[in-house]
């Protein structure tokens, strides 16, 4: 197997337990225990009201594309090979908003508001990456 | 607080040599930009005792390093964080500093060699491509680098909503283009037709070639004071009649945010301290790092209304001679991104009816200004009019 030449993920304190959960191939968000709201990126305070008091939470791994973009140009001489790749917002059904790639279908065949599911990808040893793919 | 509608003035304008600059890097630019502004003012140096500055996000106290290399002791200065959005900003704080009696006469101005950075030598290139993005997760292992993108999910998200096309989008960059062809000083001068414009190579779909704004190495600086001191200086002063803010900090891809930006906010506050509202406005300078954020502003500060945004482009409104000629100096798509600062020096030539016939809008009175930067979410607004009442 080839290097792997793409960036990889720099956790911080916070999200680490989020990159072990993808290990795990779980999708993990944290989650409010006083207003019950989600929030992604990871971090020690809820956003919606502040409270510290929170819990790592498996999430359903569905959503929606909220919107895409497609690259034609290679900023990092990793993606050399990939282009046109699909960066995407994902619109979780939880609620939080990520940036992730829709992989397994042509960038022409998706759209703004289709379903989709998470996968992961064990790109190392020791990282594995969220993705997703239309929903069945 | 006492309201500064009108108390205060941008009195001159000055930047460097714009464009490919090699031999000279950020601060040595913005020295040159500050010293012309300064003599266009009919001031000296003597005079000023405020600057506020903004450059590359990788130099330390930045105001420092400008005041050094200009010989300056203020008792005012600091730089800004606020990305393309601080350069309005700036001048509102110059505004505040003076009111509140902290300085009299204040510099805010702007340089950067992104085009040296980018382009001079192939480590420049290759070095901007991966370190352009500073976020160690969440972003960069899934391709996420550079500006492109934020405006292209929104720009897809617009059309999926309110059916804007590419061409409309098209518009905005053939209009600004036109307008760069009347400016010496513009990157690029020739005109592009639309066919050219939808055959042009994708960056990131569906943003092309011609959507994105243009690198330069440049400075531009404004000095600002009393309106009442403006009266005996050399120019016609440009009046600060209003300026608002609008920071959705929560981020450009939640809530609403890249479709309903925090120009609304902006707007409506400098509306608000002017007094006046958009169909008062002659003419717009806006913040134009890609089509796609003019189309928003167009909309946010009430030019049309949400959703509108591409059938008014692509009326012609934004033309020389239209409802409301537009970044009428080539704009960053076109003349080149200084991070909005040559968009406030054209608003301020424009009331000043600085132009020859073919590129002045006819009695240009009122032109609103604009903001944009930061990781997307800071909006600056700002009203400049020819009278002060």
């Amino acid at each position: 197997m080839s290097e792997y030449a793409k960036p990889l993920p720099y956790p911080t304190v916070e999200s680490e337990p989020f990159w072990d959960g993808c290990k795990r191939h779980e999708l993990l968000l944290p989650r409010c225990r006083a207003c019950s709201g989600y929030w992604f990126p990871p971090g020690s305070t809820c956003p919606h009201c502040w409270s510290t008091e929170w819990d790592w939470t498996k999430a359903s791994g569905r959503g929606r594309i909220h919107s895409f973009g497609v690259y034609h140009r290679v900023y990092h001489p990793g993606f050399e090979g990939e282009i046109p790749y699909v960066f995407a917002v994902i619109q979780l059904d939880e609620g939080p908003r990520l940036v992730s790639n829709v992989v397994d279908e042509t960038p022409e065949k998706l759209d703004c508001d289709q379903p989709v599911e998470v996968v992961f990808e064990d790109v190392t040893e020791d990282v594995t990456l969220y993705k997703f793919r239309p929903a069945g | 607080m006492n309201n500064l509608r009108g108390k205060y003035a941008i009195v001159g304008v000055g930047h460097s040599k714009l464009g490919k600059v090699p031999e000279m890097g950020p601060i040595g630019m913005f020295a040159v930009a500050a010293r012309n502004a300064i003599a266009d003012a009919g001031l000296t140096k003597a005079d000023v005792d405020g600057l506020i500055t903004r450059g590359p996000d990788d130099v330390y106290c930045h105001h420092q390093r400008v005041g050094a290399a200009l010989g300056l002791n203020v008792t005012y200065s600091t730089s800004t964080d606020n990305g393309g959005a601080s350069q309005v900003l700036g001048v509102a704080m110059a505004c505040m500093a003076i009111d509140a009696g902290l300085c009299t006469t204040a510099v805010v101005g702007f340089g950067r060699d992104t085009w040296s950075r980018t382009h001079r030598t192939e480590t420049a290139r290759k070095r901007v491509n991966i370190g352009i993005q500073n976020q160690g997760e969440f972003g960069p292992e899934f391709g996420w680098f550079g500006a492109p993108s934020n405006y292209a999910v929104s720009a897809r998200r617009h059309m999926k909503l309110y059916g804007t096309t590419k061409e409309q989008l098209g518009h905005i960059a053939v209009a600004f283009r036109e307008h760069a062809s009347r400016n010496p000083n513009a990157f690029f001068q020739k005109p592009v037709t639309i066919e050219e414009y939808l055959n042009a190579r994708m960056i990131v779909d569906p943003l092309c070639l011609y959507d994105c704004s243009v690198y330069i190495d440049g400075a531009a600086a404004v000095v600002v004071t009393s309106a009442e001191r403006a009266r005996d200086l050399r120019q016609p002063p440009a009046h600060v009649m209003g300026f608002g803010f609008g920071n959705r900090l929560s981020g450009w891809f939640e809530e609403s945010n890249m479709l309903t930006t925090g120009a609304k906010e902006a707007g409506e506050g400098a509306y608000r301290m002017a007094g006046i509202g958009p169909e008062d406005v002659d003419t717009a300078q806006l913040y134009d790092c890609f089509t796609q954020m003019v189309l928003l502003q167009l909309e946010d500060y009430g030019f049309c209304e949400k959703g509108e945004g591409g059938p008014f482009a692509a009326s012609g409104a934004l033309r020389l001679g239209g409802r409301l000629p537009t970044n009428t100096s080539g704009g960053q798509l076109s003349e080149g991104h200084t991070e909005g600062m040559l968009q406030i020096v054209e608003g301020v030539r424009q009331v000043r009816h600085e132009h020859g016939a073919d590129r002045q809008v006819k009695d240009a009175q009122v032109a609103l200004v604009s903001g944009h930067g930061g990781n997307t979410a800071c909006q600056s607004a700002m009203i400049l009019a020819r009278e002060a009442s």
